[in-house]
C-alpha cells in the first residue's frame, strides 16, 4: 500500500525523532553455513518480448561474491497445452530466453519445470516446479504529477487515475520512469499495493510515487516524460515482494516481528519467484 | 461444568458453615494508616503478640479480627515504617485505628521494634513482591524520571522485554500477558514515549504490587502477572505539595483536605518537554516537531460515615509527536468509582465502576491537500462487586463478580488523497467478560497456613460483528455476519487457585502454589519492544483462550535478626492455545487478522533467588533469575522448538542504595541478563540486484549478553525546626560506563559495493546523565 508506507515513513520520522541519540556501528558476528538452494526470478507479462528466467544459487551469507549461476539446466515453460523450452543464453550464464517473443495473454496459468540441476550437490538431480496465473481486468486511464512539499520532503507526487472490477480482489505492482530510465529499478523502490481496504473500484488520483526534488535522478524537470507502469500481480509475487521489503527494512524492535524466509512459490525448498502480470502504461510530459 | 460449579459452592458452603461454628465473641476493627498524610496502608500487618495469629490491612487499609473476649496486644507494622503495638482489653465490638510513621520520621515513644519483621516468612503469598513507593525513588532512574515499572524489572522473574522499554516479561510471558491495574482500572498501554517512561508518575502512586504466579482469585484475564498500582487518596491531614523539576520532566503534585478527616483529593500532574529542545536544531525536521507527553491524575475520596466511604479517581495522559503536516497522538484514560461498605465489622465490600479508554490518533491535518487519519480506540465498561468476610482471626474469605464490556474499534480510515475520498472502518469487535469467584485464607494451626479460591470466568463475543472462516492453509473461505447484540459464541472455564504455607520456625518457612488463568483478550503484536499502533483483540470462534497451568514451591530464610530476607523460588508454567503469528505477519489494518494468527503451546520454567537487606540507611537487594520459555506451534519454525523473544537465561540485578548521611544518599544498579533470542541468516541470495537473507530457524542466535549501571546520588536541603519545605537534588546517570548494548542488529547491503554484506547493530543509549530538583512542602 503506497500511502500506508508513505504514513508509516513519515510515523517512523516523527518516532526517531526520539531517538537521534542512537547510533549504529559494524559488528563481527559469526554465522553458520548453509546447503546451497536453487534461486529463481523471471516473469511471464503481456510485453511482446523473449521472456526470461534468471537461476542462480545462494550462498553463505558472508560470503561477499557474486550469486553463482546455475547452468546447463532444463527450464520449460507450460500453457495452454503447448510447452517451450527456454535456452540458455550463450554469454551470459543463468540466463533462460524463449527463443521468441510472446504475449502473456490475463487469465492464463503459466507454469515453469526446471530440471537437470543438483544446487546442493548430494550428486541427485532435482526438479522445481511453479506456477502463476496472469490476473488482468483492470484500466489505467492516464497519469499526473502534482506538487507536494512539507518541512521535511517536497517532490512531486505520480496519481494515477485507474479502474478495476470491484468484486475482484486485485494486488497491483508501480513501476515509474523518468525520461525512459527506471527509476524504480530494484525490490526496495518497487511497489506493491492491494485493494483490501478499498470498496470502489475506482481510484481516481491515486497516489502511486514521489519523485523528490532532493535525488538527482528522480527531481522532475520541465520537458521531463514520466512513464508509469500498473503491473496486475498475483498474490505469490504480491507476498513474495512484502516478505522482501520487511526484511530489507531491517528489524526495528518497535515494527518488526521475528525475521523469517521470504516466501515463495518455487517448490522444493527453491527460493524467488516466477510470476505472470499484466502491464498498463501511461505518460505525461511535465509541462512548466 | 455446572455439576462441578454446584458441587464447589456445596463445599464451599460446608466448609464456610463449620468456620461460622467456631466463630468468636468480639471484633477489633478499623484502618491502618499514614501518622503524616492520613493515607491507608495496604498489606500492614496486624498480628496478635504471642499468638502467631493476625490478619493484613485490605486494599483500602481496613483490617479485621474477631477473638474471644480476653486482654490482647496487637502490634501494627508495615514496610518502611515504625510498628506500633496496642494493649486492648477486648470485651466489646471495638474500633481502632492505627496511624503509623515513617521510618524516617519516626518518634521513639511511639514506636518499637517490630515482632513481625518476618512478614516475608508467615505470608501465604510466594511470587509476589511489594514495593515501598520510598525504595522506588531511591533506585536511580532513566534521565531522572523515577518509574514504578523501571523498578518492577528489578525484580526477579521480571525482565524487560526491549533496551529501555516499559514492557516486561514475567516468567516468560508476553508484555500483553500482565494485567496492570490503576484503582482496578486496566491500562492497556502503560508507555510514554514509545517504552522510555511509564504513565505512572510517582508522586501519585501510593502502593504498588506484583503477582508472578499466585495471583489472587479476585483478578484475571492475564496469564503471566498482575500488577496492581493504587493512586494516593490525598493527605487528609493538611494541604501539601510536592514535584520536581527535571531534565525532561516536571512535575507537580497538590493534596489535601476539602472537609478536615472527611473529604480529602489528590491532583497530580507531569508534563515533558523534550520538544523545547528540539527548536534548537538547525534542522526543520527536527525543530518543527512537537514531542511530548503530560499525565494527570485525579482522586476524591469522601468518608460519609464509619460503614461507608467512596472515592472517584481518574487518570489521563496522552503523547503527542506532531509537526505541522502529521502527528500521533495516543493515551490512556481511566475512571473508576468505588463505594467501601461495611455491612459488619466482620464484613467488608467495595463496589467499582470502571471504565478505561485506550487511543491513537495517526494522520495529517484535516482539510490538508493529503488529509489522511486512522483512528483506534478500545473501551471497557465494568462493574464489580467485592466482599471481604473475617469470621476469625484464623479465616478470611473474599468473593465477588465482575462483568466487564470490551469494545474495540481496531482501525478507522479516512483519507482524501486527489480526487479520492475512503473511508474505512475495520471490523468493530464487541465481547463480555464477567464471573465470580470465591476464596479463602485459613490459618491450620500455628504453623500452616492455606489459601484456597476458585474463579468463574465466563466470555462472551457480541455482534454486530463478522466472522471470517478459514481453511488449513488460514484462507478465508467464508464469513458469517452477526446481528448487533447477538450472543454468537462463548467460553467458559474455572480458574482453581491454591497456595500454602508451612512455617518451620520464625526464620524459615515452605511455600507452594498453583494457578490456573485464561486470557481472553490479547495484543495483536508480534514486536519485542511495542508500538502505541497496536490493537488489542479478543478470543473468538477461530482464537480459543489461552490458558497458563503454574505450579511453584518456594523455600524462604531470614537472617540477621531478620534484616537478611532470602528466598529461593521454583516454577513450572504450561501454557495451552498460546498465540504467535504467522512469519512476516500483517497485523495493522488486517481486517483479517485471525489469518496471521498460529496457535500452539509455550512452557516455561525457571528458578528465582532473591536476597533482600534492610537496615538503617543500606539496602539493596540482588535477584537472579534461571529460567528457559520454549514455545512449539505446528506452523511456527517447521513445528520445531524455538525460545520465546524473552527467553533469557540468566538475568541478574543488583540494587543498592545507602544513606551516607541525614543529607546523602547514593545508590546504584548493576543489571546481567543473556542476549535476547534472535533470528539471524545463515545464507544469502540475490534478487532484482537486492541481497536477501536466507533463515535455517526462528530465534535460534542470540544477541551479545546484555549489562549496564546505573548511579545516583542525592543531597536534601537541610531541614530546620518549623520549616515545611524539603528539597533534594538529585543526579544520576544511566548505563554509567557507556555500554553499548544492542537495541537491533540488522544485515545491511553495502551500497559501494553491492555484492557485500556486514552486520550492524544500532544501540540506543551511551551515558545518560541527569539533574532533577525534587520538592515538598
Amino acid at each position: 500500500m503506497a500511502w500506508f508506507k508513505t504514513y508509516r515513513n513519515y510515523t517512523l520520522i516523527l518516532l526517531f525523532t526520539l531517538l537521534i541519540a542512537s547510533c549504529t556501528e559494524r559488528i563481527d558476528i559469526e554465522l553458520d553455513s548453509t546447503y546451497q538452494r536453487l534461486v529463481v526470478q523471471g516473469a511471464v507479462t503481456t510485453d511482446s518480448i523473449r521472456h526470461r528466467i534468471i537461476l542462480t544459487t545462494s550462498s553463505d551469507y558472508f560470503a561477499n561474491m557474486p550469486s553463482p549461476r546455475v547452468s546447463g539446466a532444463v527450464v520449460e515453460l507450460s500453457f495452454n497445452d503447448q510447452t517451450l523450452t527456454l535456452a540458455e543464453n550463450m554469454t551470459i550464464p543463468g540466463l533462460y530466453e524463449t527463443a521468441e517473443a510472446f504475449r502473456g495473454v490475463p487469465g492464463t496459468s503459466y507454469e515453469l519445470d526446471i530440471s537437470n540441476v543438483d544446487v546442493d550437490e548430494d550428486g541427485l538431480y532435482d526438479d522445481y516446479h511453479a506456477e502463476s496465473t496472469m490476473p488482468g481486468g483492470a484500466e489505467l486511464h492516464s497519469i499526473a504529477l502534482r506538487y507536494f512539499t512539507t518541512p521535511i520532503i517536497s517532490g512531486y507526487q505520480v496519481l494515477m487515475y485507474a479502474s478495476h472490477p470491484v468484486d475482484q480482489r486485485d494486488r497491483f505492482g508501480f513501476r515509474i520512469w523518468k525520461n525512459k530510465v527506471l527509476l524504480t529499478d530494484s525490490l526496495s523502490s518497487y511497489t506493491v499495493f492491494s485493494d483490501d481496504l478499498f470498496d470502489s473500484g475506482d481510484l481516481p488520483g491515486f497516489p502511486v510515487g514521489f519523485l523528490s526534488d532532493d535525488v538527482p535522478s528522480q527531481a522532475v524537470h520541465p520537458g521531463d516524460t514520466i512513464t508509469f507502469e500498473l503491473e496486475s500481480i498475483d498474490q505469490a509475487y504480491y507476498d513474495f515482494v512484502i516478505d522482501a521489503q520487511l526484511e530489507m527494512v531491517g528489524n526495528i524492535p518497535l515494527f518488526s516481528g521475528p525475521s523469517a524466509n521470504i516466501r515463495s512459490n518455487i517448490s522444493n525448498g527453491g527460493m524467488g519467484i516466477f510470476a505472470a502480470y499484466s502491464i498498463l502504461r501511461a505518460s505525461t510530459i511535465h509541462e512548466p | 461444568m455446572l455439576r462441578m460449579l454446584k458441587t464447589g459452592l456445596i463445599l464451599v458452603s460446608l466448609f464456610v458453615s463449620i468456620v461460622v461454628e467456631a466463630q468468636v465473641n468480639f471484633t477489633v476493627s478499623g484502618y491502618v494508616r499514614d501518622a503524616a498524610t492520613g493515607e491507608e496502608l495496604i498489606g500492614a500487618t496486624v498480628a496478635i503478640m504471642n499468638s502467631g495469629a493476625g490478619t493484613t490491612s485490605n486494599e483500602y487499609g481496613y483490617y479485621s479480627l474477631s477473638m474471644k473476649s480476653d486482654f490482647y496486644t496487637l502490634v501494627y507494622a508495615y514496610l518502611g515504617y515504625g510498628s506500633v503495638s496496642r494493649p486492648i482489653q477486648l470485651n466489646n465490638d471495638m474500633v481502632f485505628n492505627v496511624e503509623l510513621t515513617e521510618s524516617t520520621l519516626e518518634l521513639e515513644e511511639v514506636t518499637i521494634r517490630a515482632d513481625r519483621d518476618n512478614a516475608n516468612i508467615t505470608k501465604l503469598e510466594t511470587g509476589s513482591n511489594r514495593l515501598a513507593i520510598q525504595t522506588i525513588r531511591k533506585i536511580p532512574a532513566f534521565l531522572g524520571e523515577v518509574d514504578i515499572i523501571k523498578a518492577i524489572q528489578l525484580l526477579p522473574g521480571v525482565q524487560v522485554t526491549s533496551e529501555g522499554s516499559s514492557g516486561f516479561s514475567v516468567r516468560g510471558g508476553g508484555r500483553d500477558q500482565n494485567l496492570i491495574l490503576l484503582d482496578e482500572a486496566t491500562v492497556y498501554n502503560a508507555s510514554h514515549l514509545i517504552g522510555f517512561f511509564s504513565v505512572f508518575n510517582n508522586d501519585a502512586i501510593k502502593d504498588v504490587k506484583l503477582y508472578k504466579g499466585d495471583i489472587p482469585a479476585s483478578a484475571g484475564g492475564r496469564l503471566a502477572s498482575l500488577l496492581d498500582v493504587r493512586m494516593k487518596e490525598g493527605n487528609r491531614k493538611q494541604f501539601s505539595a510536592s514535584g520536581g523539576i527535571g531534565t525532561i520532566a516536571s512535575r507537580l503534585t497538590l493534596e489535601g483536605p476539602i472537609v478536615s478527616e472527611k473529604v480529602s483529593f489528590l491532583l497530580s500532574a507531569r508534563r515533558t518537554y523534550a520538544d523545547l529542545f528540539l527548536k534548537f536544531s538547525g534542522n526543520d525536521a527536527i525543530n518543527q516537531n512537537r514531542l511530548y507527553f503530560f499525565d494527570l491524575n485525579g482522586k476524591v475520596n469522601y468518608i460519609i460515615n464509619d460503614r461507608n466511604r467512596i472515592y472517584f479517581s481518574s487518570y489521563y495522559g496522552k503523547d503527542v509527536f506532531a509537526n505541522d503536516f502529521a502527528g500521533m497522538f495516543f493515551g490512556n484514560r481511566t475512571f473508576t468509582m468505588r463505594w467501601n461498605h461495611l455491612f459488619t465489622k466482620k464484613l467488608f465490600s467495595n463496589f467499582t465502576l470502571i471504565n478505561s479508554h485506550y487511543f491513537y490518533d495517526l494522520g495529517t491535518p484535516e482539510g490538508s491537500s493529503q488529509y489522511f487519519n486512522w483512528m483506534s480506540v478500545l473501551n471497557d465498561y465494568g462493574v464489580k462487586g467485592d466482599f471481604i468476610w473475617y469470621p476469625s482471626p484464623e479465616h478470611t474469605f473474599r468473593f465477588g463478580g465482575w462483568a466487564t464490556y470490551h469494545g474495540i474499534k481496531p482501525g478507522t480510515i479516512e483519507a482524501e488523497q486527489g480526487d479520492i475520498t475512503m473511508t474505512s472502518v475495520l471490523p468493530h469487535n464487541h465481547s463480555l467478560d464477567n464471573g465470580i469467584y470465591f476464596s479463602g485464607e485459613s490459618d491450620l494451626g500455628e504453623k500452616f497456613s492455606i489459601r484456597y479460591g476458585l474463579r468463574y470466568s465466563m466470555f462472551h463475543n457480541v455482534g454486530l460483528a463478522t466472522v471470517y472462516e478459514y481453511d488449513d492453509e488460514y484462507q478465508v473461505t467464508d464469513s458469517i455476519l452477526y446481528e448487533k447484540g447477538d450472543f454468537f459464541n462463548s467460553y467458559h472455564g474455572l480458574e482453581p487457585r491454591f497456595a500454602a504455607n508451612y512455617i518451620l520456625n520464625d526464620q524459615q518457612s515452605l511455600k507452594a502454589s498453583y494457578a490456573r488463568t485464561r486470557q481472553y483478550i490479547q495484543l495483536a503484536s508480534n514486536s519485542s519492544a511495542g508500538t502505541p499502533l497496536e490493537i488489542w483483540y479478543p478470543s473468538s470462534p477461530n482464537i480459543k483462550p489461552q490458558i497458563s497451568d503454574q505450579v511453584s514451591v518456594g523455600y524462604f530464610r531470614n537472617f540477621m535478626d531478620h534484616s537478611l530476607e532470602t528466598s529461593v523460588e521454583l516454577y513450572y508454567k504450561m501454557m495451552s492455545n498460546s498465540i504467535d503469528f504467522r512469519d512476516h505477519a500483517q497485523l495493522l489494518l488486517n481486517p483479517r487478522l485471525e489469518g496471521e494468527i498460529r496457535i500452539g503451546e509455550a512452557t516455561s520454567y525457571g528458578a528465582e533467588i532473591y536476597i533482600k537487606y534492610e537496615k538503617e540507611g543500606f539496602s539493596g537487594w540482588i535477584s537472579y533469575t534461571l529460567s528457559r520459555t520454549i514455545r512449539e506451534f505446528p506452523d511456527i519454525n517447521e513445528g520445531n522448538p524455538y525460545p520465546a523473544p524473552y527467553d533469557k537465561p540468566h538475568d541478574l540485578a543488583l540494587v543498592l542504595t545507602y544513606d551516607v548521611s541525614p543529607r546523602i544518599s547514593v545508590a546504584a544498579n548493576w543489571i546481567y541478563s543473556t542476549g535476547i533470542p534472535y533470528t539471524m541468516p545463515a545464507g544469502r541470495y540475490e534478487v532484482m540486484g537486492n541481497i536477501l537473507p536466507v533463515y535455517t530457524g526462528r530465534n535460534e542466535y542470540r544477541l551479545p549478553d546484555y549489562h549496564r549501571l546505573d548511579l545516583s546520588f542525592t543531597i536534601r536541603g537541610k531541614q530546620k525546626p518549623g520549616k515545611r519545605w524539603r528539597g533534594e537534588w538529585n543526579f544520576s546517570a544511566y548505563n554509567a560506563y557507556a555500554r553499548k548494548n544492542i537495541w537491533t542488529l540488522n544485515f545491511v547491503q553495502d551500497e559501494a559495493n553491492p555484492d557485500v554484506t556486514y552486520a550492524e547493530m544500532t544501540y540506543l543509549f551511551s551515558i545518560v546523565p541527569a539533574i532533577t530538583y525534587n520538592f515538598k512542602f
